[in-house]
């Protein structure tokens, strides 16, 4: 199997003497992506994930680790003996190329002829959309297919693995949508491995097989989107992942109680006792029908609505109780019953309830 | 209206000058090269001192040595330039420090240095009893300064073109950077990332986008180095001269019978230049420096 591993590879950054930034440096990052995977590296800006992505491209020396692809060690291999392709956040294509020619760039390097690499850089534009325009110069495409001919490119040379950073943050949300409908349909297509970078959660979820959360240089989680969304490590990732209902309490005697003591229920042996945060996603937490009784195995508490927002067919719904702010979700026809100043009792299904260690 | 006209007016004093002196200039010079000459009574046009000038082997010894010396020197400041333009780039491009920045201002340093200094530079360290001749002789490479070879005033003009290439070479760097600083920093990656080694990136990427500004300053400094006259005089030889100094030498030749071919020469390297200069423009539009970028 042609999986590519990275082991233990770390890069320290010398400190930037006129801004006086603290030193920046990637922690040993050890990670698997299987053959023809899918993966992403999803965090904030700064957070490390072009500097790992470089680091496997070769771009940047690693102070230490090594970078596998197969049985084949490549942390010595220069860039450009790789055999990786890479989509940059612009599209990078060289401006006195016609199309075809800039697709044809990477075969081109590795004395293709002419004519062989030219009748696969006219195919390769036509997987992607683009019949036709191989005769034009990059400044005659829009945004979005000059985006698609840097896919091109990097999708001809058949690459070992196949390397994108942030390619469509440039992009309007229409053609974003395009763009990652077209990634996944050909990533399926090639059964090309792919590592994203990404810090569009909704890019990450739609396109990966599996995601990797970074922060401050760190791998956080690995995991598929679901399992990262509803059992976070921790409150780092939760908060990356868009999760507001993050509870600080203690787990004792089988219990959780928060701070406040406004949250307290059972929990199983899977949560281990002493200090943690619940971490309640917000389509988990419902709306209770007047005067009925919380049904066995739920969280149940009593608070007051606070504001209420649409949002894309469903509404926002802040609500407070006690202490604490709780995010949630309700459907149009739950909102006709709710309004802002009320009081609501919610109750969460205790499956679907998260404790993250402290 | 006195609003609108007012810019003009103001450039009128310049304009004027500029006027009377180039185009008043040029024209006098035509029409003493076509025989009006009021001062030794000719006063009808002919084209005598043109046929008598394209029938002289003076003439043609002077024109080809003038082609020579300026392909050569615009070809040696070329390959010269643009190497210096690319080694700087390249060195800005890995080097964090201010070196960079050092190197690029001593390589510009001869474009503040007049011609004429330059070309007494080159008279100072190529010529038989140079600095170069006898460091290389004491040093004991050559036997005697003599045996150094004749690079200054030599019938070949390499003395001028020594002083040109090191003159324009600068000029053309100067020409060539601007476009080399729009290649952007990532290209290098990109072009790594697939599978192009150091020179394979100068090759398909930075030479074809510096060659249109490449070949305009060589063009440039060849219709500089053509017409120009101050360095052939100091390094070359009374025969043969390029155009500008056969031009100089005819007119102070003593006899006035002389001027209107002088001044023929003067017309002939006139219009030539603005040939070449009108081949430039049509080049330079052709290869629109900036086609494709963004």
């Amino acid at each position: 199997m042609n999986d590519l591993r990275i082991i233990n590879i770390k890069k320290q950054f010398k400190q930037t003497e006129r801004r006086g930034d603290p030193a920046f440096s990637l922690q040993p990052i050890q990670l698997t992506i299987r053959e023809g995977e899918f993966f992403s590296l999803l965090g904030p800006s700064g957070c490390g994930k072009t500097t790992l992505l470089k680091l496997v491209a070769g771009l940047l020396q690693a102070d230490s680790g090594e970078i596998w692809v197969g049985d084949t060690n490549l942390t010595k291999v220069p860039s450009e003996s790789r055999k990786f392709a890479m989509v940059f956040q612009q599209s990078l294509l060289f401006p006195h190329m016609s199309v075809e020619d800039n697709v044809a760039f990477g075969l081109k390097m590795q004395k293709v002829g002419k004519k062989q690499r030219l009748d696969k850089a006219r195919a390769m534009l036509e997987r992607v959309g683009l019949a036709g325009y191989g005769s034009r110069l990059p400044d005659e495409l829009s945004g979005g297919q000059q985006q698609r001919v840097a896919l091109a490119r990097a999708l001809v040379a058949n690459p070992r693995v196949l390397l994108m950073d942030e390619p469509f943050s440039a992009l309007d949300p229409i053609l974003r949508e395009e763009m990652r409908e077209l990634l996944g349909r050909i990533q399926k297509e090639f059964r090309v491995t792919v590592l994203f970078v990404t810090h569009d959660r909704e890019e990450a979820f739609y396109l990966s097989d599996r995601i990797g959360i970074m922060n401050e240089g760190e791998l956080l989680q690995v995991g598929n989107a679901r399992d990262l969304y509803e059992r976070p490590a921790s409150t780092t990732a939760a908060t990356f992942l868009g999760l507001k209902n993050i509870i600080e309490g203690t787990v004792s005697d089988g219990r959780f109680s928060s701070i406040g003591g406004n949250f307290e229920f059972a929990v199983n042996d899977r949560f281990q006792a002493g200090q943690g945060f619940l971490v309640l996603r917000p389509e988990a937490v419902e709306l209770m029908p007047n005067a009925s009784l919380p049904p066995k195995g739920s969280l149940h508490v009593s608070g007051v609505i606070q504001q209420l927002r649409f949002k894309h067919g469903f509404y926002l719904c802040k609500v407070q109780v006690g202490d604490e702010q709780l995010e949630c979700v309700f459907s149009s026809r739950q909102r006709e019953n709710a309004t802002a100043g009320q009081k609501v009792d919610l109750m969460v299904d205790l499956k679907d309830v998260w404790i993250v260690e402290k | 209206m006195l609003q609108k006209s007012k810019p003009y007016l103001l450039l009128l004093p310049a304009t004027a000058t500029i006027v009377l002196l180039f185009f008043g200039g040029l024209f006098d010079g035509l029409l003493k090269s076509l025989g009006y000459f009021p001062a030794i009574g000719k006063m009808e046009l002919d084209l005598t001192a043109y046929t008598g000038l394209l029938g002289s082997s003076d003439f043609w010894e002077s024109l080809a040595l003038t082609t020579r010396v300026a392909a050569l020197s615009s070809l040696i400041a070329s390959i010269l330039g643009g190497i210096i333009a690319i080694s700087l780039f390249m060195l800005s491009e890995s080097a964090k420090s201010g070196a960079p920045r050092f190197w690029q201002r001593l390589f510009q340093l001869p474009l503040t240095i007049p011609h004429l200094v330059g070309g007494y530079i080159i008279v100072l360290l190529f010529m038989q009893s140079g600095f170069l001749s006898k460091i290389l002789a004491t040093a004991g490479v050559i036997d005697d300064i003599s045996d150094f070879p004749v690079l200054v005033n030599d019938p070949f003009g390499w003395g001028i073109i020594m002083a040109y290439a090191w003159k324009e070479a600068p000029f053309v760097s100067l020409m060539i950077y601007p476009v080399l600083t729009r290649i952007h920093s990532s290209w290098r990656d990109v072009s790594r990332v697939f599978g192009a080694k150091g020179w394979q990136f100068i090759r398909e990427i930075v030479l074809p986008i510096i060659f249109p500004a490449w070949t305009i300053a060589a063009f440039i400094v060849f219709v500089f180095t053509f017409s120009a006259f101050e360095v052939p005089y100091l390094l070359g030889v009374t025969y043969p001269s390029m155009l500008p100094v056969y031009s100089y030498q005819l007119y102070t030749s003593g006899t006035l019978a002389d001027r209107p071919e002088a001044l023929a020469v003067n017309i002939i390297l006139a219009a030539l230049t603005i040939l070449l200069g009108l081949a430039v423009y049509f080049f330079s539009k052709r290869w629109n420096v900036l086609k494709g970028w963004n």
